[in-house]
């Protein structure tokens, strides 16, 4: 480095050199002149009476030559101070050591001759251009900037700038950012896959000079880990300029965790069920295997209503956590092509059960012949076997239960009929909310209030609608519809065969739940 | 090829008790083993047709064993399948990752003993497989 700066100097003068050459030419000048001075003297004096080789003659010339030795070098001194203390003073101002003492500004003299301006204008100047340097380096800004910055520090609302290559070219505090492993800043949120925020900077990229987009409940962590935070956040793209992006993620924490916290406990409490319920169904499984021929009749039949009950407590438990998921906004249900036959096979052998252990007819008419549809199997396997549980639960002993279904229009309907008690016309709008329990079935029949609630999301979330209609006393039919295979066949080809393309905004049914309405 | 062999990885005892009486009387051989890392070393020692893996285990979980077995170049268990059962639902993209490297990824409380040998005994039939 030395080295370097050593050779630079051979090559190209410094500006603390100036000074001295400067002062050096002058001195030199000023030696000239004194000689030119004392020697135009000598011929005056040699053509006036004055002897030549007289003490007077070099006396009057060697007082002349000191004199104006003197004077003119008091004079020299005078003229030139001001230079040199410029001088010193753009040396130091360039970062070179001066080569004289730097001048005080503030010396008297200076501010009566109306040198200090001047001064103070360099020195100033040069620390404007030292705090600039210092801010790229090491973040000291002016203090307007100061005091911007350290508000952004305090502020718990995440505050991020993207140039147009997506770096992040800031990132306050709070801002849901990390490190990658090569040490570049990156934007940590769990945004959902088929509205994430990389879809929409590449959209915007490709046509959008200005936009602007926001998302709700957005995590940077995954459940359960202890720096979960969620945000709501608005990005605003702005083409071609240097902050390209700028995102404002306001941490929504203390309005979304208290709920998330109650959805992780039914999750984790109902994902603890799942295990005794496992080796329930199983030993019961494996003891009717071994036990199949010493059985008699009537504890054959207990063994159905045990087999029964705990598949019926599996199904809710399923209810719940599902409900959980949806309510998270999890829901992400992949469609592929399927017979409503081959849904229902998967769930027929125990639906029979139930059906046979309660006495009732369960009859299922789904034709061969009906179009494929778009379906998440076990999904509509699920709204198939709540509503058929329902309509067993809530008709009478020896009642009979019908599953049919048609084609209408570009969906395939499924109706659940059943000849029970029926539902009064004032309840039954309010039969796939949550938790809703008609006021006399809370009296008979036993259940959670979620199973109509969920198929409502299920089927919405496949593109289709739930319906119902009943006569009290008569009994009631539930309907649900799903897309025909080919007429969704090309959104689903083009959103990767989820159901992104089937509902109407990536929000879906959730939009009508209230939580979301705020 | 039929499935004879099958190693269970499970660490509950009363269900892998369950799959071991069930798949027995069905006349299959099998190997029960506790941990993870046991499993690992299990299924490289002998070459099993099928292997159970669960996903919360001790010592080695359940998708770590199947990162070592299928996670480089090469498959170190080309002839064996390989059934996920889980009763803890993973996040979506867990998932999708595991049920690429495996043939069946099942939720344990849906599926009773009954019905695995059913989804084990489709394995044997030339007809494409049932991943749900």
């Amino acid at each position: 480095m030395a080295v370097e700066q050593e050779q630079k100097s051979k090559r190209e003068p410094q500006i603390r050199e100036y000074w001295r050459r400067y002062r050096r030419t002058a001195r030199g000048i000023i030696i000239l002149m004194e000689i030119v001075v004392t020697l135009i003297v000598g011929l005056a004096l040699l053509f006036s009476d004055i002897d030549p080789s007289g003490t007077a003659f070099w006396a009057t010339m060697a007082a002349t030559a000191l004199a104006a030795t003197a004077l003119n070098f008091f004079i020299l001194d005078f003229l030139l101070t001001p230079l040199r203390d410029l001088a010193m003073a753009v040396t130091n101002a360039a970062g070179e050591k001066p080569t004289d003492p730097l001048a005080n500004p503030n010396a008297p003299r200076y501010s009566k001759n109306g040198f200090k301006p001047l001064l103070q204008f360099i020195y100033e100047h040069a620390h404007d251009e030292e705090s600039t340097k210092d801010e790229k380096s090491d973040s000291s800004a002016s203090p307007q900037l100061k005091r911007f910055e350290s508000a952004l520090h305090e502020t718990n609302t995440g505050f991020v700038i993207m140039d147009a290559h997506g770096k992040i070219q800031y990132a306050n505090h709070a801002a849901p950012v990390k490190h990658d492993t090569d040490d570049t800043l990156q934007l940590e949120l769990l945004f959902e896959t088929n509205n994430s925020f990389d879809n929409w900077l590449a959209n915007c990229r490709e046509t959008a000079v200005r936009s602007e987009q926001s998302w709700v409940r957005v995590p940077n962590r995954i459940v359960g880990d202890e720096d979960r935070r969620i945000f709501n956040i608005t990005a605003n793209y702005e083409k071609g300029s240097a902050a390209e992006v700028v995102i404002v993620a306001y941490d929504a924490t203390g309005i979304f965790q208290p709920e998330d916290d109650e959805l992780d406990f039914i999750s984790f409490a109902a994902h603890e069920l799942r295990g005794p319920i496992t080796v329930i169904r199983g030993y019961l499984d494996v003891l009717e295997m071994e036990l199949e021929d010493q059985l008699q009749d009537d504890q054959r039949e207990l063994f159905k209503r045990l087999v029964v009950s705990a598949n019926r407590l599996s199904g809710y438990i399923n209810n719940i956590l599902n409900t959980s998921k949806y309510d998270r906004r999890h829901l992400q249900v992949h469609l592929s092509e399927e017979k409503l036959s081959g849904i229902y096979d998967t769930i027929k052998d125990d639906m029979q059960l139930r059906a046979q252990s309660q006495r009732r007819m369960l009859s299922v008419d789904l034709p061969s012949s009906l179009p494929t549809i778009a379906a998440d199997r076990s999904s509509i396997g699920e709204v198939l076997s709540n509503l058929i549980d329902n309509a067993l639960k809530y008709s009478n002993d020896g009642g009979s239960v019908s599953v049919t279904a048609a084609t209408e229009g570009n969906f395939v309907k499924v109706s659940v009929t059943d000849n029970g008690i029926g539902i009064p016309s004032s309840v039954i709008g309010n039969l796939f909310h949550k938790f809703y329990r008609s006021h006399r079935s809370r009296e008979t029949v036993a259940g959670t209030g979620i199973g109509l609630y969920l198929c409502k999301a299920i089927v919405e979330s496949h593109g289709g609608q739930v319906g119902v209609t009943s006569t009290e006393g008569q009994g009631s039919t539930f309907t649900f519809t799903v897309p025909v295979y080919a007429s969704v066949k090309d959104k689903l080809q083009a959103n990767d065969y989820t159901n992104a393309g089937l509902i109407s905004s990536s929000d879906g049914w959730i939009k009508n739940h209230s939580k979301y309405i705020s | 090829m039929a499935i004879k062999s099958i190693l269970v990885i499970e660490d509950d005892r009363f269900i892998g008790e369950m799959y071991v009486r069930s798949l027995k009387h069905e006349g299959y051989d099998v190997d029960w083993v506790v941990d993870g890392h046991d499993g690992l070393v299990a299924v490289t020692s002998k070459p099993y047709d099928l292997m159970m893996l669960d996903i919360m285990l001790p010592e080695m979980r359940g998708p770590e064993i199947l990162k070592a077995l299928r996670g480089g170049k090469v498959d170190k268990i080309p002839n064996t399948r390989v059934i996920v059962m889980t009763n803890f639902d993973q996040d979506d993209e867990s998932r999708m990752a595991m049920q690429h490297d495996v043939d069946a990824y099942l939720i344990k409380a849906e599926i009773t003993p009954r019905k695995l040998v059913e989804v084990i005994k489709g394995f044997d039939k030339p007809t494409s497989v049932d991943e749900q």
